[in-house]
């Protein structure tokens, strides 16, 4: 044992720490916390075993469905790709120009410029090609402008715009996090060494974010992987248009489809873990931070943000709103019948955050203090459950439901559809668990142990308050990404039980687009507020 | 620690909000409804039969397809969960055959003998004509087709509309291949793939993107363009009547079965009665724009009558293969996306 070493080192630091220090020995053996944490894997890869146990059963011939998925599998690849690319790089930049600079209005813009990620991506796509068509926000400006409006607004183009602007969150919001408890000092130092802010930002700052970028980017490739409504409604031909059109007359190939989703997923993220790297980044956090002076740059920045919250916000809200009006306008809405379906949005999604949360933190404990193959496989479950459509990890659980003794009473329960979004999206919880994980440094444990021998104590004065920041946002992403789940929640909640999402897709899909504009500008309110009130406000720097 | 414990108490009193309205509802006579017609459509006829009959109905709603998988699955494991099932279309009926019990002969003897299962296991209860749907600023009524196979026109080259992947596209292609024989039908739908048509996600997409003149024509079920009309007046979006006959205006059904091996049969088949009175036809046709199946009905003021024989309604069970087949022919000529 080396404890009092540690501590004697950690001390010896002084109040720098020792962030870079590799994990012990005593820590890379595996605990029970392993089991537990392979436990919470084996149950985050019950969809893909399911998938995997129905190609198997259905046989279906492989040159045939090959030739069925070949093209869409090279479509799907194409957009993911670009999409978090352009996600990762929109992503950086707003959260580098947020964060570390002396913008006008950054803190607005910081809570602005998420909520792109709070529309259901189908009425966001249908709302922003309504804005396309005439009487509709992008076909007057353009008329007014003296440009002639696209006829249409389909096909990989558009998928890729549409589909950047609604995710480039999920790389600002661990970049922001990142950005804002990295120290400046170390880029000063550089600057003063002569290296210009270019170089600056590329060898002292983007090492220390690259995992956040990562992680993000790696969220954004497969949440496109999964995506169905948009991509559908833009005409875009995906390995997901195949899972559904033969979910009911051609199961073999539907599930071939869904398989081929887990191979890509299970590929991209090998990469990102490569990519990454076993480097623990700096823990240390910020005194005070020195803006970047912006100068003339401030109008190009200040266009910049408005430029990516037009696409992702203005556009779909402004035809949500011409939708909603024109109905309120005749009488058309009845805003009591929301009340219920909202309180069962923003109840069900509180839950399942924190139920996420709770599920996800024994696999980023094991990941980030013992290393291995076996968290590591943990992990890439649970990463994998994002990958796959809600429709299929909503019918794998019901399915298994039903038939296994014992579990009958789950069917059809709220239990069940927390579970379904537990595994779907315990991915987005994932990456800032273990940022929360590693807020904990290894000696201010070791001293926490000295000075306080109750476990549950220790955890509520010293642990909880280290993570809380780290824990708060993961959560957020899961509860953002629940509030507007759709197609699992069709299928698994309680009879009964509508949300704010299954009101809008019922309006959508039948054509009721006053009722549809009301319950989606409702569900932006109340996807905003939640994360002002649960996860800016308590982190963000006063 | 304030935050931590304001989010813990938010969080338990979600709970209780969401558990207390998740297990609402009593003990008295209610049935169970999977509904793959959305609750603006079917909802406010329900509220009704509430009323009238003191019954509950308790409703799943979720797309037509996905709802048929679950009472399969459901059959599969050997548990009852849905008492009745709506669908938008006879496609699915097809699909669940044999997990739908038989309807009682009277309840099948109020509608159209043309709109109902021959085997007697599903009813229609609402009529969807197609129709070719055109935006008025940019197409001259001269121009459109009497027969949807004089659509086969380089005139239309890359401004047809169509939802290949959808429901009653399917069941039209169904009814095609029921009237006009395989050959002919695989030989509409390659001509047709080759004039290069617009692909959408499903009608109300087709009708929108006509109103706004990203295509000039659309395939689709007719009541549609009402609801748009509904929603906005002013749209350009109108529908044009294939001749009487033509497989182009095929009446496509949405249709109502009680599931094999309910308890509450007496209760469901009370409700889908209810759905063929003249309170729930006239529902039908006036609030919904769609045909009254039950004889005697009339359609609402704006939406043309239809003679049933003049309509070819399908008969799945005379087909081999159904759904499947006609799915394969639609991804064969490259339609399917």
């Amino acid at each position: 044992m080396s404890d009092l070493g540690t501590v004697r080192a950690a001390t010896a630091a002084g109040a720098d720490g020792d962030a870079r220090r590799p994990a012990t020995r005593s820590e890379t053996a595996p605990g029970p916390l392993s089991f537990v944490g392979l436990a919470i894997g084996a149950l985050f890869a019950v969809p893909a075993a399911y998938i995997v146990v129905q190609v198997i059963s259905l046989d279906a011939p492989f040159a045939e469905t090959w030739e069925e998925i070949r093209g869409p599998l090279w479509r799907t690849l194409q957009l993911a790709a670009l999409v978090s690319a352009t996600a990762a790089f929109i992503g950086t930049l707003l959260a580098w120009v947020t964060v570390r600079t002396d913008l006008p209005f950054r803190r607005a813009w910081r809570v602005a410029l998420v909520l792109p990620l709070v529309l259901p991506s189908f009425v966001g796509a249908g709302a922003f090609i309504a804005g396309i068509a005439p009487g509709g926000i992008i076909f007057e400006v353009l008329q007014a402008v003296g440009l002639t409006p696209p006829r249409r607004f389909r096909g990989l183009g558009a998928s890729w715009l549409v589909l950047s602007a609604f995710t480039y969150p999920y790389v600002m919001l661990p970049v922001s996090a990142r950005l804002a408890s990295l120290r400046t000092s170390v880029e000063e130092s550089a600057r003063m060494l002569g290296c210009s802010a270019r170089q600056a930002f590329f060898r002292v700052v983007f090492p220390e974010i690259r995992p956040a970028i990562l992680a993000g980017a790696l969220l954004v490739f497969l949440y496109t992987l999964s995506e169905f409504g948009a991509v559908q409604l833009l005409g875009y031909d995906t390995l997901t248009r195949v899972i559904f059109a033969t979910r009911q007359a051609d199961r073999a190939v539907s599930f071939a489809a869904a398989a081929a989703l887990l191979v890509m997923a299970i590929a991209v993220v090998t990469a990102e873990r490569r990519l990454r790297g076993r480097a623990v980044p700096d823990q240390r956090t910020a005194g005070t931070q020195r803006p970047t002076e912006l100068g003339w740059r401030k109008v190009p920045a200040t266009l910049t943000c408005a430029a990516a919250l037009t696409v992702g916000l203005v556009i779909p809200v402004t035809s949500l709103s011409l939708w909603a009006a024109r109905g309120i306008r005749d009488g058309a809405v009845a805003f009591g019948d929301l009340v219920q379906p909202t309180i069962n949005t923003a109840g069900v999604a509180l839950v399942t955050a924190v139920v996420t949360v709770i599920v996800v933190l024994p696999i980023a404990i094991e990941t980030t203090r013992r290393p291995g193959r076996l968290p590591t496989i943990a992990a890439g479950a649970v990463l994998g459950g994002f990958a796959i459509p809600g429709l299929v990890i909503a019918l794998a659980l019901a399915v298994i439901a039903l038939n296994a003794t014992g579990f009958g009473w789950l069917y059809q329960s709220l239990a069940l559809l927390i579970l379904g979004y537990v595994v779907h999206f315990g991915s987005q919880a994932l990456a800032s668990t273990e940022q929360a994980v590693r807020a904990v440094p290894g000696r201010v444990r070791e001293q926490a142990r000295l000075l306080e021998p109750r476990p549950f104590r220790r955890a509520a004065h010293v642990d909880v308050p280290l993570m809380r920041p780290g824990l708060v946002a993961g959560g957020g992403l899961v509860m953002l990404a629940t509030l507007k789940e759709l197609p699992a929640t069709l299928l698994l909640a309680p009879i009964g039980f509508s949300t704010l999402a299954t009101e809008i897709w019922s309006g959508f899909s039948e054509g009721f687009y006053a009722e549809t504009g009301v319950a989606s500008l409702l569900l932006i309110a109340v996807s905003a507020s939640l994360t002002w009130l649960l996860v800016l406000r308590p982190t963000m720097r006063r | 620690m304030t935050t931590s414990r304001r989010l813990l108490a938010l969080a338990t009193g979600a709970t209780i909000a969401v558990t207390a309205s998740a297990c609402g509802g009593d003990d008295g006579d209610s049935i169970t409804l999977y509904s793959g017609r959305s609750d603006g459509l079917i909802q406010p006829i329900i509220d009704r039969f509430e009323d009238e009959s003191g019954i509950d109905v308790d409703v799943k709603y979720g797309d037509t397809a996905d709802l048929a998988l679950l009472i399969s699955e459901e059959a599969a494991a050997g548990r009852v969960e849905a008492d009745v099932y709506l669908s938008q279309s006879p496609g699915a009926m097809g699909f669940l055959d044999e997990n739908l019990a038989q309807l009682p002969q009277e309840t099948l003897d109020l509608v159209d003998p043309a709109t109902r299962d021959d085997d007697g296991r599903w009813v229609g209860v609402s009529g969807r004509q197609r129709v070719l749907v055109y935006n008025s600023d940019n197409v001259d009524p001269a121009d459109l087709p009497d027969s949807v196979f004089d659509l086969i026109d380089e005139r239309w080259r890359g401004q047809i509309g169509v939802a290949g992947g959808n429901g009653s596209f399917q069941d039209f292609v169904t009814a095609m291949r029921f009237t006009e024989g395989e050959d002919v039908t695989a030989q509409w739908l390659s001509d047709l793939d080759d004039l290069d048509p617009v692909a959408y996600a499903n009608n109300n997409a087709i009708v929108a993107a006509v109103g706004r003149g990203e295509v000039e024509v659309g395939l689709v079920n007719h009541y549609y363009n009402y609801r748009a009309l509904a929603e906005d007046p002013g749209v350009a979006s109108v529908n044009h009547l294939f001749a009487a006959g033509d497989p182009g205006g095929t009446l496509i059904v949405t249709a109502a079965a009680i599931i094999d091996g309910t308890d509450k049969a007496d209760f469901a088949n009370e409700f889908i009665q209810f759905l063929l009175s003249a309170e729930g036809q006239e529902y039908f046709a006036e609030e919904t724009f769609e045909y009254p199946l039950v004889p005697g009905t009339p359609t609402a003021g704006n939406v043309p009558e239809i003679e049933f024989d003049d309509v070819g309604s399908l008969d799945l069970d005379e087909l081999e293969g159904g759904l499947e087949r006609t799915r394969e022919l639609i991804a064969d000529a490259g339609l399917e996306s």
